[in-house]
């Protein structure tokens, strides 16, 4: 296997680069250009049936958003204790893959459960969210959030533990938390605005 | 005449000077419910993670006792946040609130799961020490846990549908639905 000229560290420093050019991308006017290409699609999203469903039964909405809430809590209690357990607060007498694997099954499939009434969601009110700025941070947030924990989060911590400086272990279990925060604050305040 | 009395209450609190800011402040009532929201994932997170131990399917290695003690104090503080805020979300829309079919059958769940937890720490520290390393829990505390996942599920859902105005007072609604939500005859507040 080829050795990188950027070391170890390659496959972070790629998605670090990756999430720092949509973010100035995100940040900047060329944004404007493809969020006018893409209004097509969110006027196809809500001629789905999801779209449809959302958009004529309240209740059914109303269900699904309460699902994706438990998703959410879901998703809180393994990144709060999968990451506290990474900072060293809890479960210090558990070894630390223990607590990180089986925390990451529950993280997927809490992810899962967001994803996909997130996108039934997304299809019933797909024209009112396609013109909130607070929707897009917050898809700007989930993007960052899945490729920090699949991409730098989950290849670091393979490592063990004692072998990681003890920093950038607590940078990156607090920027994990932090990350997941943002998307549920962000995905709370669609529901204010617009 | 109790739902008078609940609605002459709500009347009261709806008076008051800092429900009606805290009602009518942007900022402040939606940092207010967005926390409410967002404790969720604390309280509620760290309840799913202790049921779903006992019913074995997360963090099966690590013994019960400790899931439930070491988690127990983050999921109270979480809860805290929400009772707090939850209070502080009623006192800023009281009358509403109080006459809520949702609302109402939060509350009376919240007691049940109360109850629950009660019952379910009490079954688990007496006879925790003979399975504590087992993936799954004994039959009765896998039924606390799943009557627990069950009940805490409903109420993130009435919660939801507090938002929703489908059987509000201030419309026609049947005798069944005007009953559960308190609807006073010839109230003025909504």
């Amino acid at each position: 296997m080829p050795t990188s000229i950027l070391g170890p560290y390659t496959r972070t420093i790629i998605v670090g680069a990756v999430i720092a050019t949509t973010l100035i991308f995100a940040f900047t006017n060329a944004r404007v250009e493809v969020w006018f290409d893409i209004q097509p699609l969110f006027e196809w999203m809500e001629t789905t049936w999801f779209g449809v469903i959302g958009k004529t039964w309240g209740a059914a909405f109303a269900f699904v958003e309460a699902i994706h809430l438990l998703g959410l809590a879901m998703l809180g209690g393994s990144v709060l204790v999968g990451e506290g357990r990474v900072l060293g607060l809890i479960f210090t007498d558990i070894p630390a893959r223990t607590i990180i694997d089986r925390t990451h099954r529950v993280f997927v499939w809490a992810l899962i459960t967001l994803l996909a009434t997130g996108i039934f969601m997304a299809c019933g009110v797909a024209m009112k969210i396609y013109y909130l700025p607070v929707y897009w941070y917050k898809m700007l947030a989930l993007a960052a959030g899945i490729l920090f924990h699949f991409f730098i989060r989950k290849p670091l911590l393979v490592r063990d533990l004692e072998a990681i400086n003890p920093w950038l272990l607590k940078a990156v279990a607090i920027s994990s938390v932090m990350v997941w925060f943002t998307v549920a604050a962000t995905g709370r305040w669609i529901g204010f605005s617009g | 005449m109790l739902n008078e009395l609940v609605y002459n209450f709500a009347v009261w609190l709806d008076d008051t000077p800092w429900s009606t800011l805290l009602h009518e402040s942007y900022y402040m009532y939606n940092w207010v419910e967005s926390t409410h929201v967002l404790t969720l994932m604390v309280s509620l997170g760290m309840l799913f993670i202790i049921d779903l131990r006992m019913l074995g399917y997360a963090l099966p290695e690590v013994p019960a006792s400790k899931i439930a003690e070491r988690l127990n104090v983050p999921m109270l503080v979480g809860f805290s946040a929400m009772f707090i805020t939850g209070i502080l979300l009623f006192y800023a829309v009281p009358v509403r609130s109080s006459q809520s079919v949702w609302f109402r059958i939060k509350m009376v769940l919240l007691v049940v799961c109360a109850v629950n937890a009660f019952l379910f720490h009490k079954r688990l520290n007496e006879s925790v020490s003979t399975w504590d390393t087992e993936a799954r829990a004994p039959g009765r505390i896998r039924m606390g846990a799943a009557l627990s996942l069950g009940f805490w599920s409903i109420v993130v859902m009435c919660g939801r549908f507090i938002a929703y105005d489908w059987f509000d007072c201030q419309y026609d609604q049947s005798a069944l639905v005007e009953f559960l939500a308190g609807c006073v005859d010839g109230q003025v507040r909504f």
